[in-house]
Order: C-alpha cells, then structure tokens, then sequence
C-alpha cells in the first residue's frame, strides 16, 4: 500500500471515528495545535452532513429536536457513510437504519416518518415526463381495445405504506403549525405522493385503488385488473370501477402512455 | 468548449444558487455576464433545479464546478462520476469545467470534505496523472482550484504554490485561483500571501473565485457566509494588475443575502479589477 494512501486511511479514520493517530502527521503552531486544526475537520464532516439531512428530513428534525436528530444522525452515519458524489444520497438508508437500529419504542413511527421525506425527495427530483396521457385521449380508445390496455406511470412517482398519521404530522412540520398527537390504525394505509410540474401531492388510496395502481405499476393489462377487483366491486360494476380510477389517474397526471400491446 | 490556446476572460460572473433561480430568470441582470454551476446539484434526473438551470443557461454562458472527484484520492477514478460529469457537459456546453486539488475520501467513502494533500513529489505525481486521465476521457482541459487548508502535513517538501503549479505543469491544465482560498490559507499557515501570486504560472490561471469566511481568532474558516473582507479585497487588487484580465466570480453557500446584495459585491470586484486592465 503506498505510503499517501495510508496517509489518507489515518486521516479518513480520525474524521469518521476519531482515531488520532493522524495528529503525529500534523504541523502544530503556537497558535493552532494540530489537534484543533485537525478538529476544524472533525467538526466540519458531521455538520455539513447534518444540515444537509436536516434539509432531506426537516420534518423529522423538527419532531425529534435537533439535538435528538443529530444524535441519530452520527450514529447512522457510522452505520451508513456516504459513498456516493453526491450528498443527495447520503440518507438513502436512514429510514433502514432505524428500523434496524434504533431502539426507541419511536422506532417505527420515525421511520415511516424517514420513509415518508424520503418518498418526497425522490419525487422532487425525478425525471420528468414532455408528455402526459390527457383525458380527452381516453374517449379515443376503440372498446374492442380496453381489455388489452396497459398503462405507463411517470417517474416522480413513489407510494408508502404507513401504519401512522405521519403525512398529516410532516404538513404541520411543513407549514410550521403545533403538531397533531401521533395515531397509529390498525392496518397500514397506502399513500401516493407525486410531482406536478414542481409542486409535490399525495393523497390516500382505498385499498381496491391502492391493489388496481400497483397491478398497473406493474404491466397488468385492465382486464387482469378488472377480474382482480372482483374481490372488492361485483361483477356489473367492476369496469366502471376500474375506468374510475384510470380516469383519476389521468386526471392527476400520473400516465405518460397508454398501450394495448 | 472553448479551445486550449488563447485565456477567455468571460468577465464577471456568479455562483447560481436556487434562492436567486426566480429572480434571475425574471429580471436577467445584465450586469451578470455568467454563473458557474455546482456540478453534482444537478446530477440528477430531473425537477425544478434543472429546469432552472436549463432556462438560465438559454441567457448567460456558464463554467461547471464539482466537489466531488477526489482528484487525490488513493481509491481508482470514479468512472460512474465521471458519466455523470460528462452527460452534464454535453447538456450544459460549459466555456469549462473544474474540482479542487484534494482528495474527499478513500475506501469508497465521501467525507463531503475538500481535504487537502502532502505538497510532496509522490502527491504532485499522482494527482496530476489522475487530473491527465479526467482530461482524456472528458476530452477537454480543466481548472483545478487551490483550497482553504486548516492543516500542514509534517512531510511536506515545498510550499503550496510550487505543488499546484508542479501539478499544472505536469497535468497541462489550468488553475481556478480562488482568492479568498489563498488569504485564509496564508493567514493558516503563516505566509505571504504576495508570495502566492508570485510563484504561479501567469498564463494557467482562467478563473478567480472571491468568497467570505469566517475567523476563529486562531483559524479561518471558509464558510462562504460572509460578505468578502477588505484584505481579500486588496489581494484581488493585486492578482488583477499580476495576472491581467481573468474571469471572476463571487461564491456563497450560506446566509445568502437578496440578489441585489450579492450583485453590489461583483460590481465592486468589476471596480477594483478593470482599471488593471486597460494600464
Ligand atoms: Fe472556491
């Protein structure tokens, strides 16, 4: 191993867990001892990475206090250090890492949270789709076709599955109002979050909808997820069902194609 | 971009950053004549800063700057980056591209950090063969730009400048003097900063950064959060009538001030380097 590359091991090791044996490589002045110009470092790499998760999980900052959140955020940095160029990625693992990690009766409420922010940043800075499936173009479609119809989704689209009222929580954040108590339901309610031009929405999905838009992720065709919706609709009502719902989906501009191939 | 032998001098430029993205676009300051560009904030796939970027590059010629290639690292190139980069180049068609004379991480871990290296014979060898290699594949010189340094290395065989300039010479790329780098960096570590100017090659240098700091009382730290102090000032002064006419901008990354605010300080660069020109 050359000799800079161990060079760069030893300092690499001071800023990730403070091993110090870097300082004897370190010219101290009268003014400055090496052991605070190196600190200069130490200090820099945990903050910068702070505030740039403070930024990606502002509302998880807010709910945990900063102190709290730093805290975690050292911490999963020792799990998770940044690997990629850019520190857009840093927080990729976070809501992992508290699930695997984090010992707090939290634990799960904060990583739905995690996963949430996540979900939103995902959908910021997706790529974006020229062109948009109208509804005017639904009417066009020949019945004969419908069965055999497929559906492409825009990127800056994601869902989450959350057991909390995290999104109500994450708005109040947002908007800088008292925040609602935490409430956990039974059963885990679907959330579609996805870019407009630049604004983020999202909404709740029942779960016949949530089932049909995942099929639809997927290649189904509609007659697949007709017959599939006979679990919730009968059968007299499950086409219009199901042209709802791809209706909305037009509506909200969640399509770039339509196919029957 | 912009062919090897002549120094474009592209005038007074900014930092684009999203707070002025609005009013940039709005108004169009004709007193701007160009942005540099964080790379990797736009190394991604789409949204508002893109779009942005896109509609600001339609009005003003922009230079692409990245943190991230770790031209000094011991760990192999990063070749997935270096796509990235180069996608963005062929979207951008900047007058050119730049990153730092450090190195951010090894291991395959990113400290996010501009870490400085030994100024010694075995650093100028292996960052300026690193920097040769980015030149091939990109097909295109670059800038490299001297740092803010809070440390000195006890191995360290010569001065900062005879290290930056070694590694130009030896890569043939050229230099992002970043001003304000140079004064914190000889009020860190006890030097002349006149000495600075004087021992890099007059004709490398294509770009000037100015920027803020933050003093400590023992260190100075570059934060880029301030406005730009008198002695920088006046060290600008000097590598205007040193260097001639060389493309300037103003960086800054925290406590962003109103456009107007930041626009008063380039003008101020434009009044203090100008008159060096036209003698
Ligand atoms: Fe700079």
């Amino acid at each position: 191993m050359s000799h800079l590359r161990d060079l760069q091991l030893r300092f690499q090791d001071y800023l990730v867990d403070g091993s110090e044996a870097i300082e004897a490589d370190i010219v101290s002045t009268d003014n400055a001892l090496a052991e605070h110009r190196l600190g200069t470092y130490y200090n820099a790499y945990r903050i910068r990475l702070i505030d740039a998760l403070a930024t990606d999980f502002s509302a998880l900052q807010q709910y945990l206090g900063r102190e709290a959140f730093e805290n975690l955020i050292l911490d999963y940095l020792h799990h998770y250090p940044s690997t990629r160029p850019s520190v857009r990625w840093v927080g990729r693992h976070l809501s992992d890492y508290l699930q695997q990690h984090y010992d707090s009766e939290d634990a799960e409420f904060l990583r739905e949270l995690a996963q949430y922010e996540w979900a939103q940043a995902s959908v910021f800075d997706a790529a974006a789709s020229d062109q948009l499936v109208q509804l005017e173009y639904m009417a066009q479609v020949p019945v004969e076709t419908w069965p055999e119809l497929r559906f492409t989704f825009k990127p800056a689209i994601e869902w989450v599955d959350l057991y909390w009222n995290v999104p109500q929580i994450e708005q109040t954040c947002d908007r800088d109002e008292a925040m609602p108590d935490k409430q956990r339901a039974e059963f885990p309610q679907r959330w579609l979050l996805w870019r407009r031009e630049f604004k983020t929405h999202w909404r709740s999905l029942e779960v016949h909808e949530a089932w049909a838009l995942e099929q639809a992720f997927n290649g189904a065709n509609f007659a697949d997820i007709c017959e599939g919706l006979l679990e919730w609709v009968d059968a007299e009502q499950v086409a219009l069902t199901a042209a709802g719902f791809l209706k909305q989906w037009i509506s909200d501009q969640l399509l770039t194609r339509l196919h029957d191939s | 971009m912009t062919p090897a032998q002549s120094k474009p001098f592209l005038g007074f430029g900014l930092g684009l950053r999203a707070e002025h993205y609005q009013d940039v676009l709005e108004r169009k300051p004709k007193n701007i004549d160009w942005f540099e560009i964080l790379s990797e904030n736009y190394m991604i796939d789409g949204g508002k800063p893109l779009y942005f970027l896109d509609a600001i590059r339609a009005d003003y010629p922009m230079v692409m700057h990245g943190v991230s290639m770790s031209l000094g690292s011991t760990d192999e190139l990063d070749f997935n980056y270096l796509e990235q980069l180069k996608a963005l180049i062929d979207r951008i068609e900047p007058c050119w591209f730049s990153d730092h004379l450090c190195w951010t991480g090894v291991d395959h871990k990113n400290m996010h950090d501009l870490l400085p290296l030994p100024y010694t014979e075995e650093a100028v060898i292996h960052v300026a063969d690193r920097i040769s290699r980015v030149q091939d594949f990109i097909g295109s010189q670059m800038l490299i730009e001297n740092l803010s340094s809070y440390i000195t290395y006890c191995e360290d065989v010569m001065p900062e400048w005879e290290f930056l300039s070694a590694v130009a010479e030896r890569a043939d790329c050229y230099l992002l003097l970043d001003v304000n780098n140079i004064y914190v960096s000889s009020f860190n570590h006890h030097y002349d900063p006149i000495d600075y100017l004087k021992g890099v090659p007059v004709d490398r240098v294509w770009q000037h950064h100015l920027a803020g700091h933050t003093n400590d009382g023992n260190l100075i730290i570059d934060t880029h959060d301030h406005d730009i102090i008198d002695p920088v000032w006046q060290l600008y002064a000097e590598t205007a009538r040193r260097f001639g006419p060389v493309s300037t901008m103003i960086e800054r990354d925290g406590n962003i001030p109103e456009l107007d605010a930041v626009l008063a300080e380039l003008d101020q660069a434009r009044r203090i380097a100008e008159p060096f020109y036209r003698s």
